[in-house]
């Protein structure tokens, strides 16, 4: 239906710009703050633009899983996941990261990525044109900026961990009628292990992506 | 006849194509292509006609019919091969599967296991967790003598990747669950209850053991293929009643023990099912 067809692009084009005024928000407040006050203050500056656009990103697995978009759920789960993982379970359950220098890194490797794709998917939705730089910037900033924020996540997370063990936050102890038992401590650490398979697994799809994106350049070019 | 064998990249395969009497079937090809490739045994292979236009699924080769019959009338004897990886039997596969869930959780309810998390190893034994060992360790045992002497399998064999798949998800649930049914802080549930979930549980592995005998007899002895509608005692009502016996019996199991693991296993598992049964139903129609 051609209909729907149009609904869905007005939808994506709406849903891309305000994800992309989020972000904006935090680049602008992460890199005033840094300016003026240092880095200590960076996550108090951004929290709530920087909650906002970072959850609003879990409608994206939905998604895929409609087939809104063509990106495959195994390819955006573990983003969003780790991404929805840090921004609550770490830096808003743990005070005690917040001053930490590598939120800094974070959210600027973060919102600079964010800021390129959904600019990229906005301009292709609302407008219909996908600007060549763009698209270079989309698929070859990722170069850097994966590593680096990966780095930032992992760096969190080994930050925050002292924390998590010492406060028992999250944790359900046994006995219960339940008999199920949770150890924040022991999932934290798994979550780390899983950067290990994780981050070469993101690094080599976005790189086969880009293979693809210039391959199809090319050919309408 | 000459056969031409090509991949579905359009490479011959097997130079210069394979030579076979009018009267050769399908299953004759994969012997010669068997014979002319040395690795890829008939098991492996997956022969299917070139698409014509306007086809998106290959039409498979079926190993019994005659190849005169199976090429359409003045066209080239062309058949695609598609190499379907290692492949183990169903019984392989199934062995692999069940064994280890039952050594698994005996090992939980034997071995001090629980000192290597800092927990307590002197330990109060409910009768419950007893009784969920045997039950547990019963039931897939059960499921491997049913493996080798009861299911007659359709197709010879499944892909060697899943044995892999399958057993990391038998194997993890069944580390999930025996840990919490037989850990030291397990709290089990009243007398009462725990009868009923046994009792449940054993009435409908009784009840699944029947059933399985029933589709064991649907088999034509002369091993001919072809798919039967199971008729007789619960599947004059349910389709799948070997599958919905499978649900209840594991519904008893948790009534008896009650976790959090063995609930979200029985749910997968029925979901898992639930699956399988809408196709045999679609199938059915």
């Amino acid at each position: 239906m051609a209909g729907l067809a149009i609904l869905k692009r007005i939808y994506l084009a709406v849903y891309n710009w305000v994800v992309f005024a989020g972000w904006l928000q935090v680049l602008y407040w992460a890199v005033q703050t840094l300016r003026t006050s240092g880095y200590e203050a960076v996550y108090a500056a951004v929290e709530r633009p920087l909650q906002f656009a970072q959850t609003a990103a879990i409608l994206e697995i939905f998604h895929g899983m409609f087939g809104l978009v063509r990106s495959p759920v195994s390819a955006t789960l573990p983003q969003i996941g780790s991404r929805i993982y840090v921004t609550w379970a770490i830096l808003w359950s743990f005070p005690e990261t917040r001053t930490s220098p590598i939120v800094s890194s974070l959210v600027l490797s973060w919102s600079i990525t964010e800021l390129i794709r959904y600019s990229f998917f906005g301009m292709r939705e609302a407008f219909g044109i996908t600007p060549s730089f763009l698209q270079w910037l989309r698929y070859s900033t990722f170069y850097i900026l994966y590593p680096t924020g990966i780095s930032s996540e992992v760096g969190l997370i080994l930050t925050a961990l002292p924390y998590v063990k010492v406060s028992e936050k999250y944790c359900l102890r046994m006995p219960n009628r339940l008999n199920i038992a949770f150890d924040n401590y022991f999932a934290t650490l798994f979550t780390l292990a899983s950067y290990i398979p994780g981050s070469p697994y993101m690094y080599t799809y976005m790189i086969g992506q880009r293979a693809k994106a210039l391959a199809k350049a090319k050919k309408s070019a | 006849m000459l056969v031409t064998v090509t991949s579905r990249s359009g490479k011959e395969v097997v130079k210069g194509g394979i030579q076979l009497s009018e009267n050769a079937t399908v299953k004759d090809l994969k012997a010669s292509i068997h014979k002319r490739t040395g690795n890829l045994y008939p098991e492996r292979q997956r022969l299917s006609l070139p698409l014509v236009s306007g086809e998106t699924r290959p039409i498979v080769l079926d190993g019994d019919k005659r190849l005169c019959d199976v090429f359409p009338e003045g066209s080239d004897h062309i058949v695609i091969l598609k190499d379907l990886g290692p492949q183990v039997k169903y019984s392989t596969l199934f062995f692999f599967e069940y064994v280890g869930p039952l050594f698994i959780y005996a090992m939980f309810y034997f071995l001090p296991l629980y000192k290597f998390v800092g927990l307590l190893e002197k330990r109060v034994i409910y009768p419950v967790q007893t009784y969920a060992t045997i039950y547990w360790c019963f039931y897939y045992f059960k499921r491997i003598m049913e493996t080798f002497f009861v299911h007659k399998f359709s197709h010879a064999t499944s892909p060697l990747s899943f044995v892999f798949r399958n057993c990391c998800y038998y194997w993890s649930f069944a580390i999930f669950i025996a840990y919490f049914v037989n850990h030291p802080y397990y709290t089990p549930v009243g007398e009462t209850q725990m009868y009923i979930g046994f009792g449940l549980g054993i009435i409908c592995q009784l009840a699944n053991f029947y059933c399985h005998i029933i589709l064991k007899n649907l088999r034509d002895p002369k091993g001919q293929g072809g798919y039967r509608i199971p008729r007789g005692f619960l599947f004059n009502y349910i389709t799948c009643a070997n599958y919905t016996t499978e649900i209840y019996q594991g519904l008893g199991f948790n009534i008896a023990t009650q976790t959090v693991a063995g609930y979200s296993f029985l749910v997968v598992a029925a979901y898992i099912m639930s699956h399988w049964a809408a196709f045999r139903c679609l199938v059915q129609k």
